[in-house]
């Protein structure tokens, strides 16, 4: 256990180190978006692998959050750190208001419903005039790759250890999964497992928010497309599920992979980018089929058995000791 | 006598026209076992899901410590101290046997520590605590059900629904499980549970009150119901008492 | 106030256009219990294969129908065990991991038709497209085009059809029956497995003729799946998921929405209102219209 946070912060060390090894511009920004794209996939997981609900509208918490920012910046002259937070907040509020109706429901009603959210929401940043339409917005400019660079990392560093210790050593964790298990009897035991699903659908949400934020003052342009399109969602769901549910880990390295990938693949072959999301599709759908538990599920229930194993060389647990990472 | 702990209150519960549990009656005082009994159907789960809060009855009200609670979410009546079990045990079964009773713990103690300390006495209590560490669902049936128990207790509950904890156990199981029920009477819970092993009921319950197609047919000591004929024809064709 | 009827005509027209897309979707939902994300791909691609078959053979659209309900029918039936073996798995959340499964078919078939089709759109012409039916209330001129007045005779016959096979033959027994209790069923001697296999061959079927219609109605791309998906789910939640009776009237209503969004405010909004009307019903009445959904 304490091995995998000493290498976590390892790695931490090494990123903190990065832009004062890597000069290369091209470079850091792809790290820097890695790290998004890291914050986006734990954070659509602390919904789907904790509760077991599944948001396929993701991206209209990033859009929120970036265009929440643009606006604010644009029109009201704010300073970025105080659009920041803001963004955070509104998206939400965002999650507040689509929860109450469809959190009490069944997963597929909740799945759908965050869809057709997320298609509404990029609906009106289409037609609105204040967010400049199919043109989008541009935000003032702030050319500093470096500032983003650790902007990210100090975010989305936070994010993880704040899911992190709201989820594997507060009691908060512990209800989340109670409820994922098995909702009628955590109801007996005192828990309100709407109320529970509510408070972990914002904490999703909120991080979302913020890296769109972010993203949006580095990128300085957004448009409905960009920041509310599918992808946004259909990669940090890829990169889950792909990465392992249920974990903090797990979509972080599935972003890690489906991110260096896409990279690659974008900067080789840019005359085929729909082909992605052929590749995409196929990954998720295969990944369902032969590695429902992720590869990091996969790889730490097969170290655990083997640690079972030379324990009890005889006995064998017939338990299933993945089923919990899904 | 002060006001009883619980007052069902000529409670009907009707699924698409069909009553479950049609005007029942009863009474539980501060540390009685009452025995819930009747023939398959006759509406004792539902009048159990009815007391819990899973369903709000359609007529009638049910008091709890002097409250009216009828049609009060189960999340809250298990904070009000409502304890029960399922029938078909749920447990938690990814979390290990601890978790699953830390989680119940928090009712009462919401920070981690006090809760995981109360529920390593719980499992002491219930004998489960050298399986704390172990995956739920790596238990078999006599230890889901104690599972079961030890969630509900962890609760620290006044009124205790038992649904069946002793059924489907082997004879030394089964014992074990009634001295438990026993030792929890003796720690001042109230208890009211469904059986369908008539042994159990008749040697551990206070009083017994009879169901049959959703309707009190019979209440009393046990000795005296086992004798009611009305009781008697119920149970016709069913296992003997 | 002249443009009303109108507006409530083509409304109805539309309205039974979408049954067949909820019917079918709603079938396939009683039976395995899983949302199919795809179901907006299969009529985009049940349109493709129409308007490519249609620039080939020259034949009329409608005249098409069959042959490409018996592909997509077929393809239906070879992809439903795949389907089938990841929502019966041990392992995690199958329900879950099943919508996880049809969102990366979704994905892949999206990708796949603007890899082969482009980004542009395209209609299917058909020979009584350019023909309409004017009617003269007292008046009111109202303008029934004939390939509308086609998709909704279209959608009557298949709701009939369905109606029938499922209240008067073993087969629909059998389906009813396994909606309803799936352990019980398999008690009693039926096939979950194979069932399941011909409702969903059946169900991907009727969406890719309707894509067909569709195509010959509105217009078709690449990326219609999307749009047709939500509507499906409106409809079915609208009328209860897995009431079959409600189906109509959701599709109706939200026909009704459309052309009034269409007529009389700006089409744009449209999506957003199917969105605030969906998220109503689910506050007020979380089983549909009629409440009696599961």
């Amino acid at each position: 256990m304490s091995r995998k946070y000493l290498l976590l912060i390892l790695a931490f060390g090494i990123l903190l180190a990065v832009p004062s090894v890597i000069q290369d511009t091209f470079f850091l920004r792809i790290i820097t978006e890695a790290i998004l794209w890291i914050g986006l996939a734990i954070s659509w997981d602390v919904l789907a692998g904790y509760t077991g609900y599944l948001n396929f509208g993701h991206g209209a918490f990033f859009g929120v959050g970036a265009y929440t920012t643009a606006l604010l910046m644009n029109l009201c002259g704010c300073p970025f750190f105080v659009a920041l937070p803001v963004a955070g907040v509104v998206a939400g509020i965002v999650a507040l208001i689509a929860g109450i109706p469809t959190l009490r429901l069944k997963g597929a009603y909740f799945a759908i419903a965050t869809w057709a959210l997320a298609r509404a929401v990029q609906q009106v940043a289409l037609v609105m005039d204040i967010t400049g339409g199919p043109d989008g917005m541009r935000l003032p400019t702030y050319l500093h790759p470096g500032f983003f660079y650790y902007l990210m990392l100090g975010v989305v560093a936070g994010i993880f250890a704040l899911y992190w210790f709201l989820l594997e050593k507060a009691p908060f964790g512990l209800k989340v999964k109670a409820i994922r298990e098995d909702d009628q009897s955590a109801m007996s035991l005192g828990l309100n497992p709407t109320k529970i699903k509510l408070q972990a659908f914002i904490l999703s949400a909120i991080p979302a928010g913020i890296l769109g934020a972010i993203y949006a003052y580095w990128i300085t342009y957004i448009d409905p497309a960009s920041v509310l399109g599918d992808l946004v969602t259909d990669q940090a769901v890829v990169m889950a599920v792909f990465g392992g549910l249920g974990t903090l880990i797990g979509p972080a390295i599935g972003a890690i992979i489906i991110f260096s990938f896409k990279t690659y693949f974008w900067a080789y072959l840019s005359n085929y980018q729909v082909l992605y999301l052929i590749i995409l599709g196929g990954v998720i759908a295969a990944g369902v089929v032969f590695l429902p538990n992720g590869i990091w599920g996969t790889i730490s229930g097969y170290l655990q058995t083997r640690r079972t194993l030379k324990q009890e060389p005889v006995v064998q647990e017939k338990t299933d000791k993945g089923a919990h990472h899904v | 006598m002060s006001e009883p702990l619980l007052q069902v209150n000529a409670v009907t519960k009707t699924f698409g026209g069909l009553h479950a549990v049609f005007q029942v009656s009863f009474q539980m005082n501060s540390g009685e076992i009452i025995g819930l009994i009747g023939p398959n159907g006759a509406g004792k789960t539902t009048l159990f899901n009815v007391i819990s809060g899973f369903y709000a009855p359609n007529k009638g009200q049910i008091h709890f410590k002097g409250q009216d609670i009828s049609g009060k979410p189960p999340y809250k009546l298990a904070v009000l101290g409502i304890g029960r079990t399922f029938q078909v045990v749920k447990p938690f079964a990814g979390l290990t046997v601890l978790e699953n009773v830390i989680i119940a713990s928090f009712a009462k103690h919401p920070k981690r520590r006090q809760a995981e300390q109360h529920a390593w006495k719980i499992l002491e209590t219930t004998g489960l605590a050298d399986r704390a560490n172990a995956q739920a669902s790596s238990l078999t049936l006599a230890g889901r059900k104690r599972l079961e128990v030890s969630k509900a207790l962890a609760l620290e509950p006044t009124l205790l629904l038992l649904d069946e904890v002793v059924a489907g156990l082997n004879p030394t199981e089964a014992d074990r499980t009634i001295e438990l029920i026993l030792s929890l009477r003796n720690m001042g819970i109230t208890i009211l549970i469904v059986e369908h092993i008539m042994r159990v009921i008749m040697n551990i319950s206070d009083r017994v009150v009879v169901l049959n197609f959703g309707q009190k047919i019979a209440e009393g000591i046990p000795r005296d119901v086992a004798m009611d004929s009305g009781v008697i024809q119920a149970y016709l064709g069913e296992a003997p008492l | 106030m002249e443009l009303l009827p109108q507006a409530m005509i083509d409304g109805f027209l539309i309205g039974g256009i979408y049954i067949t897309i909820a019917i079918g979707f709603s079938l396939a939902y009683g039976v395995m219990h899983i949302i199919d994300f795809a179901v907006g791909e299969w009529i985009m691609l049940g349109a493709f294969l129409g308007y490519y078959l249609n620039l080939w053979t020259a034949l009329d659209p409608f005249f098409l129908l069959p042959a490409i309900f018996l592909v997509f029918a077929l393809i239906g039936y070879l992809v439903q065990p795949l389907v089938y073996r990841v929502i019966s798995g041990k392992k995690g959340n199958p329900v879950l991991m099943g919508l996880v499964f049809t969102f990366g078919l979704a994905l892949m078939f999206r990708g796949l038709a603007l890899t082969s089709f482009g980004f542009y759109s395209h209609s299917i012409p058909s020979t009584i497209s350019q023909n309409s039916y004017f009617l003269n209330m007292s008046g009111v001129f109202i303008t029934i085009p004939y390939v509308r007045l086609a998709g909704l005779l279209y959608a009557l016959a298949i709701t009939l059809v369905l109606h029938f096979v499922l209240k008067k033959t073993n087969f629909g027994r059998a389906v009813r029956a396994l909606a309803q209790h799936r352990e019980a069923s398999g008690l009693m001697g039926i096939n979950a497995k194979r069932i399941s296999s011909y409702v969903y061959g059946i169900y991907v079927g009727l969406s890719a003729m309707t894509g067909v219609i569709i195509g010959c109605i509105f217009t078709i791309n690449a990326q219609m799946g999307g749009d047709y998906t939500v509507l499906a789910f409106f409809i079915v939640v609208l009328a209860g998921m897995g009431y079959l009776a409600g189906v109509p009237w959701a599709a109706f209503l939200l026909g009704l929405v459309q052309s009034f969004f269409l007529i009389y405010l700006n089409p744009s909004y449209t999506l957003m209102a199917v969105f605030v009307i969906l998220f109503t019903i689910l506050l007020i009445s979380p089983k549909g219209l009629f409440g009696r959904g599961v």
